[in-house]
């Protein structure tokens, strides 16, 4: 079940989804966070966020909308209590780093980079729920990679980007960071939605849109990954609506090398165990020897 | 790492689902494990049914825990709700819990107000119970639209050493809202403590009371939520301390670290 991403080296390709798992403590309660692939924590910036006004979530067909807005300590409070916590835990950790300004996203890095409990860096460059930065850095070619190059030159860690797909283009994005220096990019980010309360009619959520996610994206998630996988070379990491077993195995056969729980466990804190157990016995069932021999099975060139 | 008041995933299954009043009804779950573990204020996430359209746990306060089993008030508000009335028993469904920071009980209490409006009565079953435990002479002031929507009064009945109602028509005792009923009470029992559950705005006015006699007051809050365990932040709650999360560090507070300011929404987009 043994995975590579850029310098990590996986005992299983199923991690959590940035946001969805917090620092671990919560589920910990639940299963040993050891039996991940590894622990992507909430989006930590420089300074503390406060998140955007209430009503934040909403739940709609097969999906929830959030617009929590990165709600966060601050990466000082996250290295004196969360990182402290993780040393203990038994599991790469993969901080999601945020910025409202490419200066904020390399001093995040730049922190990060002397804690030996992290792994790597996953920069979020598509946040849907922040005024400035977050998803403005991953829509435009030259904004992504003016951030990756800025994080590339602080940062020792495994580089991974995180990328939106909330674009024409996602494949232009991906070129622009990987060239900049990324070892690896996990996709996709929510997508940008709305819902409105018929009763008053005004959107559910005090912000207006929020970030889609559930499995009402994974097809989404899937042809993006598709895209993504076929125009670079470093490996990808993919996410979007993954509940069961299954549903990790179209990512991966779609070209990712690992793959992302998130919502899901809100559902069922042990939806990631699921997956992982679910993968080992899709593997063994199949007679496929590796786990990393399911990225790309379904590419043309694989299958003709 | 599963000590017995830690939240834990339990597969349970409906014992009894019964119509109360219209859209409301009591279901009771053959629930062991967080029966045992669950304390007075304490709530469930409650996974109704897989493969809907609707994904998400709910949260549900617990009305009553003993024997192995929980009992649940509900109101049917949408689809997730509607096929929790529709369940029969023998159904399976799952929850996370026991979850939550619930009711208080501070030492050297003598009396208490319990104040409950309309589905607010959902978590005060438990706490009747406990004070009643504890040697707490407790009075009820319930609040619900008409006679036929002020539930469980048989539990309260029994618990409680008076029990006062207020209606909106006028069916069952005061014509009016249940926080009316508070100032009489207050000045002729004294209570050490008064517990409050309901819409966000009659809570505000019951903490307002309260607070205006000195009395300490705990609310219970309602908030949509995701995870239900103190990951996702849908939850919060503005407080004197900043953002609570209502999952974890609630859903009950002392009310006079609520900020009020701007509250009522959520009560309105129920």
């Amino acid at each position: 079940m043994r995975v590579r991403i850029g310098a990590l080296e996986l005992r299983s390709p199923v991690m959590t989804a940035s946001g969805t798992f917090g620092s671990g403590a919560e589920y910990s309660d639940f299963f040993e966070l050891s039996r991940l692939g590894a622990l992507v924590t909430k989006g930590v910036s420089f300074e503390r966020w406060r998140g955007n006004d209430s009503p934040r979530m909403a739940e709609t067909p097969s999906g929830m909308l959030n617009s929590i807005g990165l709600q966060n300590p601050g990466v000082e409070a996250f290295c004196a209590k969360d990182l402290v916590w993780l040393a203990d835990a038994d599991v790469p950790v993969i901080v999601n780093v945020v910025g409202h300004s490419v200066d904020q996203y390399v001093a995040v890095a730049e922190r990060l980079d002397s804690e030996p409990v992290v792994s790597a860096v996953e920069v979020n460059i598509s946040c849907p729920n922040v005024d400035a930065g977050g998803m403005a850095f991953g829509t435009s070619c030259s904004a992504a990679a003016d951030a990756v190059r800025a994080v590339r030159a602080v940062t020792t860690k495994t580089l991974i980007v995180k990328l939106s797909p909330n674009v024409t283009d996602v494949t232009e994005i991906a070129r622009a960071v990987e060239a900049e220096g990324a070892d690896a990019l996990s996709l996709i980010n929510t997508l940008l939605g709305m819902k409105i309360d018929t009763r008053s009619l005004r959107p559910t959520l005090a912000r207006g849109a929020g970030g889609l996610s559930g499995p009402a994206i994974r097809p989404v998630g899937v042809r993006m990954v598709w895209e993504v996988a076929r125009s670079v070379q470093v490996p990808v990491i993919g996410m979007g609506g993954i509940m069961v077993a299954e549903d990790a195995v179209e990512y991966l056969a779609a070209g990712a090398t690992a793959v992302a729980v998130g919502t899901a466990t809100f559902v069922d804190p042990l939806s990631a165990i699921s997956v992982i157990d679910g993968l080992q016995q899709f593997c063994a069932v199949r007679g496929i020897d590796r786990v990393a021999d399911l990225t790309g099975a379904a590419w043309p060139e694989r299958t003709s | 790492m599963c000590s017995a008041h830690r939240p834990a995933l339990e597969s349970v299954t409906v014992i009894s689902n019964e119509r109360l009043a219209e859209h409301v009804g009591r279901v009771v779950f053959e629930a062991p494990r967080t029966a045992a573990a669950i304390r007075p204020g304490q709530f469930v996430h409650l996974r109704i049914a897989r493969g809907a359209a609707f994904i998400l746990r709910r949260p549900f306060s617990v009305f009553r825990a003993g024997g192995g089993k929980l009992e649940v008030l509900y109101q049917v508000v949408g689809a997730a709700t509607l096929a929790l009335a529709e369940a029969e028993p023998g159904d399976g469904m799952d929850v996370i819990g026991p979850l939550g920071h619930g009711w208080e009980f501070p030492g050297g209490m003598a009396h208490a107000l319990v104040v409950a409006g309309g589905l607010g009565i959902g978590p005060m079953g438990m706490l009747v119970e406990e004070l009643a435990r504890l040697g707490v002479a407790s009075t009820l002031a319930q609040g619900a639209h008409s006679a036929d929507r002020l539930l469980a009064r048989d539990v309260f009945e029994d618990a409680c050493r008076h029990v006062e109602v207020a209606t909106d028509d006028g069916s069952a005792g005061r014509t009016g809202l249940v926080t009316d009923l508070m100032d009489d009470l207050v000045a002729a029992d004294a209570p050490d403590v008064v517990y409050v559950c309901g819409p966000e705005p009659m809570q505000r006015i019951a903490a307002a009371k309260a607070a205006q006699a000195g009395i300490p007051c705990q609310v219970s809050l309602e908030r949509l939520m995701a995870c239900g365990v103190g990951v996702c932040l849908s939850c919060v709650v503005e407080t004197t301390s900043g953002l609570l999360r209502a999952c974890v560090d609630g859903p009950v507070f002392d009310a006079s670290e609520v900020a009020w300011v701007g509250a009522g929404e959520a009560a309105v987009r129920q």
